[in-house]
């Protein structure tokens, strides 16, 4: 079984208030990302957050599950959209939690009806290495269909 | 207060063959990133990123946003700070573990201070809370001066 190790490092300038920062992907190289307080609390991001790079990570964990569970159970994938939406809310006495992980799911595929996918979507949270990780804490809910 | 933040993304084929790409966040930060099974499970990413090492990324951003929050309430606030988070994952049981690194200038707090805090952001940040159930996190805090 292979042991992968994956690293990103951030560079921080200042208070939290008005500091900024840069966040690299080191592993991969694929991107380096401004980030500030104001980005990850505001109604309007303008920067990424690290509830963001949460999204798109169960995002991408999901839909690598999800395709895998469709084929095992005789489907043919052509295409998946898949959108999560993290919450990150301020909880009484604990402080900011990220207090959900919503999936949303349409998914473009041959050999397998709602019901088939629908138990696919299933076994794709639980397979979800993510999706396990975060319901320790938070909600995690998935919502699939088929497109047409 | 509840702030919320989504990402899509598209995926075509199957989990081994298939690929799928981060088409776009809400904050048009970043976006279209390729992601496949290969870049996740093999030892060179092949120049695509995966969603351990977006996580690597999540965990080293919070913390150097928290630990920046716990240095200026303590008086010290930093100059820099530089994090890294290394995400272990084994194919089959998941991610088994974060390793949190930092060093930093702060004027005028000392090694025990500084020390104190890192520990404090690595206990307290929310990503930190939302990977609890990560088998181990660890913490390596350098003061440079």
């Amino acid at each position: 079984m292979p042991r992968v190790v994956r690293k990103a490092e951030v560079a921080w300038e200042g208070s939290l208030s008005r500091g900024t920062g840069i966040a690299s992907a080191t592993s991969s190289g694929t991107f380096e990302l401004p980030i500030d307080l104001p980005s990850r609390i505001s109604d309007k991001p303008g920067k990424t957050s690290p509830e963001e790079l949460l999204a798109a990570a169960h995002a991408g964990c999901y839909s690598t599950s999800l395709a895998g569970e469709i084929a095992r159970a005789g489907g043919t994938v052509e295409r998946l959209d898949v959108t999560c939406t993290i919450t990150l809310d301020e909880v009484e006495g604990k402080g900011h939690l990220i207090v959900s992980s919503e999936l949303d799911v349409h998914a473009r595929a041959d050999g397998i009806d709602e019901a088939g996918l629908e138990q696919a979507a299933r076994k794709a949270d639980e397979g979800c290495t993510f999706s396990a990780l975060i319901r320790a804490s938070a909600s995690v809910t998935v919502r699939a269909e088929l497109a047409s | 207060m509840a702030a919320e933040r989504r990402a899509s993304v598209t995926w075509s084929g199957d989990l081994l063959s298939g690929s799928g790409t981060i088409d776009e966040v809400g904050s048009g930060a970043f976006g279209p990133l390729d992601v496949s099974w290969a870049a996740r499970s093999e030892e060179a990413s092949g120049g695509k990123t995966s969603p351990e090492e977006l996580i690597a990324a999540a965990h080293a951003s919070c913390f150097a946003m928290a630990l920046s929050n716990v240095l200026a309430k303590a008086g010290h606030p930093p100059e820099r700070l530089e994090t890294s988070a290394v995400i272990t994952f084994v194919a089959g049981t998941g991610i088994t573990k974060s390793a949190l690194s930092v060093k930093a200038t702060v004027p005028g707090l000392d090694a025990d201070g500084f020390r104190a805090a890192a520990e404090d952001a690595k206990t307290n940040c929310p990503v930190s809370q939302a990977l609890a159930a990560v088998p181990e996190i660890t913490l390596d805090a350098q003061l440079d001066s």
